[in-house]
């Protein structure tokens, strides 16, 4: 486990500085195929918890009968995969663009827990975001005649301003917000798994809501549990053709 | 007295409010009780915080009072804690007093009330407690909220090794509920019905994100935890100290121990104070400081080290002198100048300290890792010293450090620098040595010296030149050239004397040279040998001096086996000495080494002195000699191992073992002695104590026995391996007889039989010649001729025997008759005298009297042919087959082809005389091929057939005569059909 750990930093540090200068140097990827697959691998990244969460979950101890079950709980923080699933693509990629804005925020608060992992998790997201963006260009440019869609609200509820927690609650709260995380990439990842499958199926139809049978995408760091489906508006959309990769 | 009355008026009344207070304090108690008392609780630091006031005091008065403070717990009645709290008391000043509770105060209520006394000197009497102030509750539980389980407190800091208390507030039963520490459960006390509180004795350090602690409902799922932060002790800073090296800035260095950051607590931090000047300035590192020296030329500096954390604070202090403290920067540009062969100069450069401050440098030359040469120089700015006493072509470290003059401190760090000094001629002249032998009628001398040390050689020796100057007739000289690395070179003179110089060169020039004389002749230097013993220094060798002008001696000797190419080794050694210690790693025991001692004489010759043999470690016999056995008689035998060669074994051999194993029972032989030998059997010993006698005759043994024996060296430390006894047998007395008289007889047996072999043919002749074939006669030429064409050869078919002979022989003698195959000629020409009757009565059974019958028509020559060629002829055959018939194996294969044809299918054109010389046994053949009624003759009878048959009567059917007549003659064992 801790090899594979080992292996994958670095890994991820490439990717990452990979995706930062893309962003920075504003060049996206004008292929929606590529794109995709960029944003398919990114979120296989994120969603693993070696990168983030068990770390944390070493240094604060909290790997103890006991404790890793109240560590373990998806909190609700994050939209669950169905919402993100019942979301159109321009819908999806604000809801995640924002939530993952969010997420950076709260890591840095965690700097102090995480120094290493929260500066090389900080610049994958931010990679993340620049592809988010260049695939939001990607479809507005195919979507230009038609109706624009209307602003969803915010990606979830913002945590809300809570009273300072003591040290003890904090741990539990920040794991379960890593946790929360890493979930959140997972479903991210299987709604881009399902855009490219439903692209090769049929051109013309949209994504399907529900997971593809004999889908091999990464196990999540999700198991079970009632995930809070968000009232995000369910208006799909045809891909226009002409404008999509063949 | 108007001023007095005034005065004394004032007095009066000043004592007035006195008289009146201290007439109120006496009479009945003051008003003193504390009033608007407030709590509040503190759940950082767990503490209690009261405050109150003294309302009662007069304006502008102050009083002692000690105030005594009550705190219950749960419960009034529960009282934990009572203080006595002494204070000065002003009017309407609020008090303030806390205290620290150990269990959580979020756990449990808490009661306070308090009283107060006068407990001034200015009150001459005791004084008394005011009535109790009312109880003030102090409930941090209030401001919890839902949550089914609360653990407190949060958050707590505490030491390494503290005691802490932490408890649960539970809003369900809690008899579910467990608590951990780090995962250990831990069990505590039940204070209240909701409220449990553990103990942790001595808490250790686990981590920075600190110790979790956390209780959880069995079963509900309900969790609460707090996070203990356990700092480490902060230590007091080790090894303070401050130093400068330019006297414009101090550093201050220290070890700063263990950190104790925590995320509670960050790490401890550091300043520095200087108490003369009163600045101080916090430490921007752990574990050094800068500090910048004032400008008004401050000398003596008293600092304070600081270290503090939210805990605890430590200290150190430290005073000094500047101008002590001084560890001058490395010195630089340290470099050689004009590197000779035995000198150099060194230059190097230091940091200036202040203005014209001088440093204390040591310059030290290093060679090989150690420190040969060292030297102090003073300077201020440049540095320069002149190494010398150096060697040539060596390579030295000179490095420099300095310190500062006025008051040394500490040495600056070392700079290094290497180099090395010029090449010069070697200092001295090559060991040489030679070895002569003669090759081919000539002289050859083998010259060997050794490689100059470096220390001599003073740079790299390129090659050797080896002079030859002829001593003994005025010549050119002979100068060779070797390259270097070689060893050795090989001169081949004649018979006149020569001197050789041999010398090493390198790039600046040659060495001194090393001179040898030799003799054309080497004569023959034989001197006794003698022994040397070898000890763990090596051997020591000594000798007799022969002559007084010797110069020196030379020990020589080879490194390896004898049996190896020898390494020639040797050792010089000066006119007066007559021993040494020749030690060499390449010396193994068991290896036997011989050393030649050489009298070096004034004119520079060496004559051989002494011979030494020796071994370093004498071993016992690795191997048994390959013993021969001869003249082996009845009573004695001889052994030999003359091949044995006692050089090369691995000790002196003193001699040999002989072991002797009689047969069991018998007595060993004289000169032979019993032994046991290892394996417990008990055999005879003789010892032979002279190395050089390799045969022994092993006498006085017991014909027809059976011995073994066995023989074996040995040397001081012991014989050599026990191997295979070989056996040998004694004869008897008279085989020796018998073999003088058998092998004669033999011999003369096979001479005879050579002879007889080679003279075969003249025997053949001699005793059974050949029978003459009568086709091949000239008398049937001679009968043609005359035209007789019914002149032939008789056919025995055709005839009619008129005279039978039986002769009576025993049975036995028929049996081998006829086995053997021997003639019937000479049969019959044994028994001639015997002639018996032939009964006539087929029933004649037992013997009777013979009749030999004669018949005359057969010439006496024919007789005699047939006498040594005796075989059957086939009617068909032609002439020229009848001399491959000789022979058995042609003789069946022709009657199988030929005679399976009975004789009257012979062609009577082709009929010719035959002859036929039979034998018949009557119980040999095959009974089938009989006919019906055969005449049985008498079994001891055989008959002679002899007849010559027209060859007319050829075709004629055989009658009933005949045919027993053939059937008698194909008895002899061939059956024709």
């Amino acid at each position: 486990m801790r090899a594979q750990r080992m292996r994958r930093t670095p890994l991820s540090v490439i990717l990452g500085l990979l995706f930062l200068s893309m962003a920075a140097t504003s060049k996206c990827l004008g292929k929606y195929h590529e794109l995709l697959l960029q944003l398919q691998r990114q979120a296989d990244l994120m969603q693993d918890t070696s990168t983030l969460l068990d770390p944390y979950i070493r240094i604060q101890g909290l790997d103890t009968p006991g404790l890793k079950e109240h560590c373990r709980e998806c909190p609700g923080a994050f939209p669950s995969e169905d919402a993100l699933r019942g979301l159109s693509r321009q819908g999806f990629l604000r809801t995640l663009n924002a939530t993952l804005g969010l997420v950076l925020h709260r890591l840095t608060a965690l700097y102090q827990d995480l120094p290493e992992a929260q500066q090389l998790v900080g610049l994958n997201i931010r990679g993340f975001r620049s592809n988010i963006h260049c695939m939001t260009l990607l479809l507005r440019s195919s979507s230009e005649a038609e109706t624009p869609e209307p602003t969803q609200p915010g990606p979830g509820p913002t945590p809300p301003p809570t009273p300072p927690s003591d040290a003890f609650q904090h741990k539990l709260k920040s794991c379960r917000f890593l946790r929360g995380y890493h979930c959140f990439m997972h479903s991210v990842g299987q709604v881009l798994r399902e855009w490219g499958e439903s692209r090769s199926r049929s051109r013309s139809r949209r994504h399907s809501p529900r997971r593809a049978p004999g889908d091999t995408a990464p196990s999540g760091p999700c198991r079970g549990g009632a995930r809070r489906m968000w009232p995000f508006r369910r208006d799909r959309r045809l891909m226009p053709r002409g404008h999509l990769p063949r | 007295m108007a001023l007095f009355a005034v005065f004394q008026t004032t007095f009066l009344l000043a004592l007035l409010p006195l008289r009146t207070y201290k007439s109120e304090v006496l009479s009945e108690p003051l008003p003193l009780t504390p009033e608007s008392l407030k709590v509040s609780v503190n759940s950082t630091r767990q503490r209690l915080h009261l405050q109150w006031t003294v309302h009662s005091l007069a304006y502008h008065q102050e009083l002692k009072m000690v105030f005594q403070i009550q705190i219950s717990r749960f419960k009034t009645s529960n009282v934990i804690w009572v203080e006595n709290y002494r204070t000065t008391v002003k009017r309407n000043r609020v008090l303030h007093w806390s205290w620290e509770s150990k269990l959580p105060l979020e756990c449990a209520a808490h009661f306070i009330r308090m009283r107060s006394m006068v407990d001034d000197a200015r009150i001459p009497k005791p004084g008394f407690w005011s009535n109790w102030s009312s109880w003030e509750e102090a409930d941090a539980q209030n401001s919890l909220g839902h949550d089914p389980l609360f653990v407190f407190p949060k958050d707590k800091l505490v030491e390494e090794g503290s005691n802490v208390t932490i408890c649960y507030v539970s809003r369900i039963h809690q008899d579910n509920i467990s608590c951990y520490l780090e995962g250990v459960q831990i069990y505590g006390e039940r204070l209240d019905r909701s409220v449990s509180a553990f103990e942790l004795k001595n808490v250790s350090f686990i981590r920075k994100k600190g110790t979790n602690v956390f209780c959880k409902v069995d079963q509900g799922g309900a969790l609460g935890g707090i996070v203990l932060f356990v700092s480490k002790v902060l230590e007091e800073p080790k090894d303070f100290s401050c130093e400068t090296q330019d006297l414009k800035t101090l550093t201050c260095t220290w070890d700063p121990g263990s950190d104790t950051g925590l995320s509670k607590q960050p790490s401890q931090s550091y300043t520095l104070f200087e108490s003369f000047s009163g600045k101080k300035t916090l430490c921007k590192h752990r574990n050094w400081c800068n500090w910048q020296v004032a400008q008004d030329s401050q000398e003596t500096y008293n600092f304070t080290l600081v270290a503090e954390n939210y805990l605890r604070k430590r200290s150190v202090s430290i005073l000094f002198n500047l101008t002590q403290r001084v560890h001058p920067m490395t010195p630089y540009n340290l470099f050689p100048k004009n590197v000779r062969a035995t000198n150099a100069t060194m230059t190097w450069k230091v940091h200036s300290i202040g203005n014209n401050s001088t440093l204390l440098c040591r310059l030290e030359l290093l060679a090989e890792g150690k420190v040969i040469q060292q030297h102090n120089v003073s300077i201020k700015v440049n540095g320069e010293y002149l190494l010398s006493e150096l060697e040539p072509d060596t390579e030295y470290v000179a490095r420099v450090r300095c310190a500062y003059t006025n008051h040394f401190w500490k040495w600056s760090e070392l700079i290094s620098q290497k180099f090395n000094t010029a090449e010069a001629a070697p200092s001295e002249a090559p060991d040489v040595w030679r070895n002569m032998k003669m090759v081919s009628g000539h002289p050859t001398v083998s010259l060997f010296w050794k490689p100059l040390s470096k220390v001599h050689a003073n740079g790299k020796i390129l090659f050797y030149n080896v002079i030859v100057e002829n001593l003994d007739k005025p010549s050119r000289l002979e100068v060779l050239s070797i390259p270097a690395p070689a060893r050795s070179t090989e001169l081949t003179l004649d018979q006149c004397s020569y001197q050789i110089h041999v010398t090493a060169h390198n790039n600046v020039g040659p060495s001194p040279a090393s001179v040898i004389v030799i003799s054309g002749d080497p004569g023959n230097e034989e001197v006794e040998s003698g022994r040397v013993n070898g000890t763990e220094d090596g051997f020591s060798v000594s000798w007799k001096p022969q002559s007084g002008d010797a110069t020196g001696y030379v020990v020589e000797w080879c490194d390896g086996p004898q049996d190896l190419p020898c390494v020639l080794q040797w050792k010089n050694l000066g006119p007066n000495t007559t021993s040494t210690v020749i030690s060499s790693g390449a010396f193994r025991p068991g290896v036997r080494y011989n050393f030649r001692i050489y009298e070096i004489s004034a004119k520079r010759m060496a004559h051989l002195l002494e011979k030494k043999a020796g071994y370093l470690e004498e071993l016992a016999p690795s191997d048994n000699p390959q013993v021969v056995m001869s003249n082996l008689t009845s009573h004695s035998f001889t052994l030999s191992w003359k091949d044995y060669s006692t050089e090369s074994q691995p000790g002196f051999i003193q001699g040999y073992h002989v072991y002797l194993k009689p047969k069991a029972g018998e007595q060993c032989p004289p000169a032979f002695e019993k032994t046991v030998l290892p394996e417990d059997s008990v055999c005879c010993k003789h010892t032979i104590d002279n190395p050089e006698q390799k045969t022994f005759v092993v006498e006085n043994l017991q014909p027809e026995s059976i011995y073994e024996f066995f023989v074996t060296p040995y040397t001081s430390v012991g014989e050599g391996p026990l191997d295979a006894f070989t056996k040998i047998t004694t004869p008897d007395e008279y085989s020796h007889i018998l073999i003088r008289i058998i092998l004669p007889m033999i011999f003369c047996v096979l001479i005879v039989m050579i002879i007889c072999y080679l003279k075969r043919q003249w025997l053949k002749e001699k005793c059974y010649p050949d029978i003459p074939d009568p086709y091949k006669s000239s008398v049937l030429s001679l009968i043609k001729s005359k035209e007789n064409p019914h002149l032939t050869i008789m056919n025995v078919n055709d005839c009619v025997p008129d005279a039978i002979e039986v002769i009576n022989k025993p049975e036995g003698s028929k049996i081998q008759f006829l086995g053997t195959r021997k003639s019937l000629t000479e049969t019959e020409f044994t028994k001639p005298a015997c002639i018996y009757l032939l009964p006539t009565e087929k029933n004649y059974s037992g013997p009777g009297p013979c009749i030999c019958f004669e018949n005359f028509t057969y010439n006496q020559a024919a007789s005699d042919f047939a006498s040594c060629g005796h075989f059957p002829v086939t009617p068909q055959a032609p002439p020229h087959q009848l001399g491959p018939l000789t022979s058995p194996e042609n003789l069946l294969k022709a009657l199988e082809q030929n005679y399976m044809n009975s004789l009257g299918e012979i062609p009577a054109g082709e009929a010719n005389l035959n002859y036929v010389s039979q034998l018949a046994s009557p119980t040999s053949g095959d009974k089938d091929s009989l006919p019906t009624n055969p005449p049985e003759p008498a079994l001891c009878s055989e008959y002679k057939m002899q007849m010559a048959i027209p060859l007319g009567l050829a075709s004629a059917p055989p009658s009933e005569n005949s045919s027993l007549s053939s059937a008698t003659l194909l008895g002899q064992g061939e059956h024709y059909r």
